[in-house]
This record gives C-alpha cells, sequence and structure tokens, in this order.
C-alpha cells in the first residue's frame, strides 16, 4: 500500500463569451484558443492514460458557463470555422517554413489542428463535454463543477438566496451533461467563508478546496495541517491546497515552465509575420493577435531566442515530471513518519495554464501520472471522493475566510478598481429575491422574464469582471459585460414589477445569453430545491 | 519556528496595510468618485482609430449608466481581509427627510455625516449600546462607500451611518449587517481529540522558509506581465499598485 496520496485537480473555467451580435469577438477566441491548446490536448493525453490501462486518478473541473459555452451549438459552429481557418494557416506555414529550422514545428502545429479537428468533429460530434462525461464514467476521472458563472461568493453572502442560486444552477447544469450530482463544488477562486458549506451540503456536495491557510488558520488548529481534509461543522470536507507543489509549478525561481527548453509563449506569428501574409487569420481590422503558431524555445533571460526544437522540450517534460513526482515521495515520507495515517497531498492548477500558457504542460502530466503509476509505490493519486471513502473520519473545524488569489483573501474581488460592483450586484440580488418571492407560480412569459433576470443577475456576478478590473487588461470589456447584465436584469425587473413585459426584448435576450436552460428563478425564494438532492 | 512565518507573512501584510494607509490620506476624497468608471468610450476610440480596413461589425454601442441610486436605505458591510473592512450605503430622500423634521431642515447638510465602528466581538445581540468599543470615523457628505481600517483579524463588526449634533451627541441613520474578519495566524484553539502534530507544521516552515501563496503571485505577475487568455487564475494576477 502507498505510504501517501497525491490528489492533483485542474479547474476548467472561462467566462460566458458569446457574441452572436458581433461578426467577429475577440473575446470569443479565449474560448477557441482554450479549446484547442488546453481542452483537447487534455483530452488526448487522458484518452492515451486509458489506453493503456494506466491506474490514475485525476479531478478535473469544469465551470458550468465552460460546460455550456463547449455545448452550444453556435460557438461549436464558430469554432470549427476558426479551426479551419487556423488548418489553412497551418498548410501555408508548413510551406513557409520548408528549409527552415522551424519546419518540423510547423508541421507538428499543423498535425495538431488536424488531430483536434478529427477529435472535436468525429470522435465528440462538436461537443467535448461528452469526452468528459466519458472519462468520468471510466471510474479514473472524478469531474465535478463550479458555481453557475463563478460568482464569487463570500462577497454575495449577504442575501444567501443569491448563493444559492449560484450552486443550484451550477449543480443543474452538471446534471444536465453528466446524468448525476456532482461529488464536490469548486468554489470560485478556492474562496470560502463560514456558512457556504451549509449550502453545499443542501445539494448533497460533500467536498470543496480551499487555499493553504483556509486549512490552517482554521478556527481549530488541525492536527495534520493541510495534509488531510477537515470537516466543516456542516459535514462537508474541506481540501487544502499543499503550496510546494503549487509552487514547484509554477514559481519563477524554482518552476517547471521558465525552462529554457521550452517553447516560448510570447513570440507568435501574429505578431511577428509580415502583416500581409497574417492579416487573414488575425483580427478583421487588422488588430494583431495570438494565432497559436509559436516556434521559439524560452532560450534564455534576453530577447535572443532559438527555435523550438520538441524533442528537447518533451525530455525536459519528462525530466521535470520525475522531478515532481520525486519531490511528492520526499515529501510523503517525511509526512508518513509523523502521522499516524497517510498524508494527503492536495494538487490544483487552473487547467488553462497547461497548453496554453505551458505549452508542454499537458505532456508533463501525462508524463508524471505513468510514471507515478510505474516507477514508485511511495505516492499514490487519489480523488477527494476516494479520500474520504477510504478515511471518513475527520477532524471539525470552520476553515479560515480565504481565497487563492492575491494576499489570500478577498481583496481583489474588492479593491477600489472593482467595489462599486457590488451596490448593483447586491441591490439586483435583492430584488431577484423579492420578485422569485411575489410570482412564485409564473408562467409563459412571466415565467420566461424572470428566468431570464436570474439568467442575468448570475452573469454579472461572474467573478471574472471584477478580476479582470483589478488586473488592468481588457478593463473595458469586463465593466461593460457586469454593467450590462445588471441593466438587463433591471429592464426586465421593470418589466415584469409594471406588468408590461416586451416579448421581442426578452426574446433576443434569450437568444443573446441562452445559458442554463433549465434554470429555476424560484430558487430566490428561498424554499426547498425543486431538484433532487441524494 | 512556525512563529517566524507566521510573523513575516503579518509584516508583509502590515506593510501593505501601512502604505495603503499612506495613500488613503491623500485620497480619502476620491474614494467616493471613483466609481464612475467611463472607459467604453475609450475602447470604442481605440477600435474606431485601428479602421484602416472596412470592419465588418458596426461599433459597440455605448453602454446606458447604471443609477447612482436606488432609493433605498442601505449599509452594506464586507470584511476584505483581515484588517480591513468595506462599507458603502445609501440614505433614501424618506430617510432624510425624518431627520431634517426631527432636527430642522438645516440640520442634514450642517451636522458631519460619521461612520462609528462597533467591534461586537462575543455579543449576542448588538443593541447599539452593549459592544465591546467602537471608533468613529468622519466622512465626507458626499462619500457613500468607506475603506475601513480595523487592523483586527477575527474580530466581529458593525458599523453605524450617522451624523453628528453639534452637542457631540451620534445619531444613527441607518446600521449594517454584521461582518467578521478572517483570522490571519494558525489558531491558538486546540482540539484535545485531534491534537496538532507539531512535525507536521515543521514540515511546511521548513519546506517553504516563509512563502505565501500570494507571494508566488506576485512572482509570477514580474515574471509574465499580461494574463494570457484573460483567465482568473491567482498566479496570472498583476497586482494593482496599492490603491494609487
Amino acid at each position: 500500500m502507498a505510504k501517501g496520496y497525491l490528489a492533483l485537480v485542474l479547474h476548467a473555467h472561462l467566462p460566458y463569451v458569446r457574441h452572436p451580435e458581433h461578426a467577429y469577438s475577440l473575446e470569443e477566441r479565449w474560448l477557441y484558443e482554450a479549446i484547442t491548446e488546453t481542452y483537447i490536448p487534455l483530452i488526448w493525453l487522458l484518452e492515451r492514460l486509458l489506453r493503456d490501462h494506466v491506474p490514475f486518478k485525476l479531478t478535473v473541473s469544469l465551470s458550468p458557463t465552460l460546460m455550456s459555452m463547449l455545448a452550444d451549438d453556435f460557438l461549436q459552429h464558430r469554432y470549427l470555422a476558426h479551426l479551419d481557418k487556423m488548418l489553412e494557416l497551418g498548410e501555408r506555414e508548413v510551406r513557409r517554413t520548408r528549409d527552415t529550422p522551424f519546419h518540423d514545428t510547423a508541421r507538428m502545429y499543423r498535425d495538431r489542428l488536424h488531430g483536434a479537428r478529427d477529435t472535436f468533429v468525429r470522435r465528440y460530434d462538436r461537443n467535448l463535454v461528452r469526452a468528459f462525461k466519458g472519462f468520468l464514467e471510466s471510474g479514473h476521472v472524478e469531474v465535478i463543477t463550479s458555481a453557475a458563472t463563478h460568482g464569487y461568493l463570500p462577497l454575495m453572502m449577504v442575501h444567501g438566496e443569491a448563493v444559492r442560486a449560484q450552486v443550484e444552477t451550477g449543480v443543474r447544469t452538471f446534471r444536465k451533461h453528466f446524468g448525476r450530482n456532482p461529488a464536490g463544488l469548486w468554489l470560485p477562486e478556492c474562496s470560502y467563508t463560514a456558512g457556504l458549506d451549509e449550502i453545499l451540503k443542501e445539494y448533497g456536495l460533500r467536498y470543496f478546496f480551499t487555499d493553504t491557510h483556509g486549512l490552517l488558520f482554521a478556527s481549530h488548529r488541525p492536527r495534520f495541517g493541510i495534509f488531510a481534509p477537515v470537516f466543516c461543522p456542516s459535514g462537508v470536507a474541506a481540501f487544502g491546497r499543499d503550496l510546494e507543489s503549487s509552487k514547484q509549478v509554477w514559481s519563477v525561481q524554482e518552476g517547471y515552465p521558465g525552462d529554457y527548453n521550452y517553447r516560448e509563449y510570447y513570440r507568435d506569428i501574429g505578431f511577428d509575420l509580415d502583416f500581409d501574409y497574417i492579416k487573414p487569420y488575425i483580427h478583421p481590422t487588422g488588430l494583431r493577435v495570438n494565432t497559436g503558431f509559436k516556434y521559439y524555445r524560452i532560450t534564455g533571460k534576453t530577447n535572443h531566442k532559438e527555435p523550438y526544437v520538441q524533442e528537447w522540450g518533451r525530455n525536459t517534460a519528462d525530466a521535470h515530471a520525475g522531478n515532481f513526482m520525486f519531490n511528492r515521495e520526499h515529501q510523503v515520507h517525511y509526512l508518513a513518519r509523523v502521522m499516524e495515517r497517510p498524508p494527503l497531498i492536495v494538487a490544483p492548477y487552473d487547467a488553462e495554464l497547461f497548453g496554453h500558457w505551458w505549452f508542454e504542460g499537458p505532456y508533463w502530466l501525462e508524463s508524471l501520472m505513468r510514471k507515478i503509476a510505474h516507477d514508485q509505490d511511495t505516492v499514490e493519486l487519489i480523488t477527494p471522493s476516494g479520500y474520504l471513502r477510504h478515511f471518513p473520519c475527520n477532524q471539525v473545524v470552520t476553515p479560515c475566510s480565504s481565497s487563492w488569489g492575491n494576499k489570500g483573501y478577498h481583496e481583489v474581488w474588492l479593491n477600489r478598481s472593482n467595489d462599486w460592483i457590488y451596490r448593483h450586484l447586491h441591490w439586483a440580488a435583492e430584488q431577484m429575491i423579492a420578485l422569485a418571492r411575489e410570482y412564485p407560480q409564473a408562467e409563459g412569459v412571466q415565467r420566461r422574464a424572470l428566468n431570464q433576470a436570474a439568467r442575468e443577475l448570475l452573469l454579472a456576478q461572474a467573478s471574472d469582471w471584477a478580476f479582470i478590473m483589478a488586473t488592468e487588461t481588457m478593463v473595458e470589456y469586463a465593466v461593460r459585460r457586469t454593467k450590462t447584465h445588471l441593466l438587463n436584469f433591471k429592464g426586465l425587473w421593470h418589466q415584469i414589477r409594471e406588468d408590461r413585459l416586451e416579448p421581442y426584448w426578452l426574446e433576443e435576450l434569450e437568444n443573446q445569453n441562452n445559458l442554463f436552460d433549465d434554470l429555476d428563478y424560484s430558487v430566490y425564494a428561498g424554499a426547498e430545491s425543486a431538484i433532487s438532492k441524494p | 519556528m512556525t512563529a517566524l512565518i507566521w510573523a513575516i507573512a503579518a509584516m508583509s501584510v502590515a506593510l501593505a496595510v501601512g502604505i495603503f494607509l499612506l495613500v488613503r490620506n491623500k485620497d480619502g476624497a476620491r474614494q467616493t468618485a471613483k466609481p464612475e468608471v467611463r472607459k467604453p468610450e475609450l475602447f470604442d476610440f481605440e477600435l474606431a482609430r485601428e479602421i484602416d480596413f472596412p470592419a465588418p461589425e458596426s461599433p459597440r454601442e455605448a453602454v446606458v449608466e447604471l443609477p447612482r441610486k436606488y432609493g433605498r436605505d442601505r449599509l452594506v458591510l464586507m470584511a476584505r481581509d483581515p484588517y480591513w473592512l468595506y462599507a458603502y450605503w445609501e440614505v433614501s430622500a424618506a430617510r432624510q427627510d425624518v431627520f431634517s423634521e426631527q432636527f430642522g431642515p438645516a440640520a442634514w447638510p450642517a451636522f458631519r455625516p460619521m461612520l462609528r465602528v462597533y467591534d461586537i466581538t462575543g455579543v449576542d445581540k448588538f443593541n447599539g449600546g452593549n459592544a465591546q468599543s467602537y471608533v468613529d470615523i468622519p466622512v465626507s457628505a458626499e462619500a457613500d462607500s468607506w475603506h475601513i481600517e480595523v487592523g483586527q483579524a477575527d474580530r466581529t463588526f458593525c458599523v453605524d451611518l450617522g451624523r453628528v449634533l453639534p452637542t457631540g451627541e451620534f445619531v444613527t441613520l441607518l446600521r449594517s449587517n454584521v461582518a467578521t474578519t478572517p483570522r490571519a495566524t494558525i489558531s491558538d484553539r486546540l482540539d484535545e481529540e485531534w491534537m496538532w502534530l507539531e512535525d507536521v507544521y515543521r514540515s511546511l516552515t521548513r519546506m517553504h522558509t516563509g512563502v505565501s501563496s500570494p507571494l508566488l503571485i506576485e512572482e509570477m505577475r514580474e515574471r509574465m506581465g499580461v494574463a494570457p487568455l484573460g483567465i482568473s487564475s491567482p498566479e496570472f494576477i498583476a497586482r494593482r499598485e496599492e490603491d494609487n
């Protein structure tokens, strides 16, 4: 039996970026890039591990907005068009780079794009959520989800019903795609505050993750630090992030992705090549954007870059996987000596960092899981549910209010750049609750209007907008989205209150912001939920 | 040894708070005006500037502004971190009228607005008179929100917005909800059945030498600058220069 456990957790999330009102949307490109560079490579590696019968365990959180976008016809259609455009570029690149040191890399990109098309169209009939359904059913991957639009729940807690609606809508969306309830919930930004667990419990959710200090600074000092979960007073388990494994992957000094053999993210032909050549593949207005064709390795600290060599990148990723495993073994050896039960190391990461940013990341992950299965017997991979089955008895404490954002608390989502949103978000939540209570049995157009009002509120609450405002990039978009959804809410609120619904406008909103089709506004009334709980 | 790393963490937070305090005085008046973020126009302009090529999409229409007031009495308190609270409020015209009836029409503009921050840690039912202690913070008449430094982790607070009469008496206009600041250290409360394992905690200090996850994030910001994909990963956060 293994001396200790490692729970690898990937959280995949993008805000809802669907803009049928525009012929071309820069923000939709976030989704397309993530599909090509992260989600499909992740699917490939999981398929390979399953094909080779590698005994692995992985936890993947798919946010409800991401699931909704992956399953959306319109976005599928647009992604395919994007992919075909990139394939066309891929063929041109293969020709252009002939007899240069970049030729092999160009062929690699073209082949990957062909592979992506095959996976997307032929294997999963354009809906990549299906791939994850298969993984879930394999028993190797625990797929969970997050709050509906990734709302920042601690700052929503003044209206418990608003939090409940985020959780319930997330659970509903998961059930729609996976036919069962998620075992746990990824709290957006790992943000927790006392009482959230009570709401999770109502929906049969058995665990969530916090940052390191969420556990270490709990109401009572946890016996095992972060190397075992704790139970909240509600009985929902909290798993704490291990700092060392995070740091190893991402730290500047010690982190893997900065290795000189890895592909350089910031040299993209979208910016580097002659304008007339690249024009058809960037923004129609001529704005240069990333294309994903990047030919250099990091090389060193200066601007001088050498051509990328795929084999070197892979060898380095293998070495880093070995190093990561060695460090976990080392950690487990030490902890197992001082603990009377096998230690658990929880390593959660944003999925989009693998592949999109760290090009070799998915390969590293695959290599790591293969090595853990075949090269040692100190550490065993596990899911949170698997751990709780082995160790159903855990200490009861109240975790510390915290997040994984800068400084560890709520400041990233509540500071001078974004504090103004809360008076509006809270007002809308309060009014949505009042509407749900005053119109409990709405039907027809009125019911649709109430559901759409709830949808607009949920969309306005996405933690992404406050985050983007704080990072000072793409701020205009985040402000616009916040205001637009709030004004849509306010418009619907007026029309419902004054009994003068405008069906055409409602339909327009339904078409534009069309996610969560089985959302039920009555969750805001605070009554017992209509969806079944285990 | 464990204490050392938490002391380092606490010091860095204290330093940040100190800097915050320094700039805060200078920009106290500004903090209320700032919600009007008028960037959409800028966005349109930037797009327009690039149009040397035929643009198939129509420029995005400007968004109507959100209301400044909703006509409801509200005072909402939120805990931002172990040392800071944030409050926003709106005093309805009706509430203002009641005040003016009570104290005369000249009283509203004349009497200074004040936030009274009560420490109600351990208080079962707060009634305005049974707080552990309180601190008064004068605010400007135009202010409708405030970042409040309380400097105390793991304490429970409630805030009144009021006006100070010439006699010095404080008249409450609105009372907030209750908010508790998060803990900033390892708890002193031990659990007899689950007595903490010192060696487990030692491994944390041995390995990390005082690096907290937020510090890790700042390292990444320096390396990466702009976040790819615009994802909200903590590893990519571009730390804002503290509130200036």
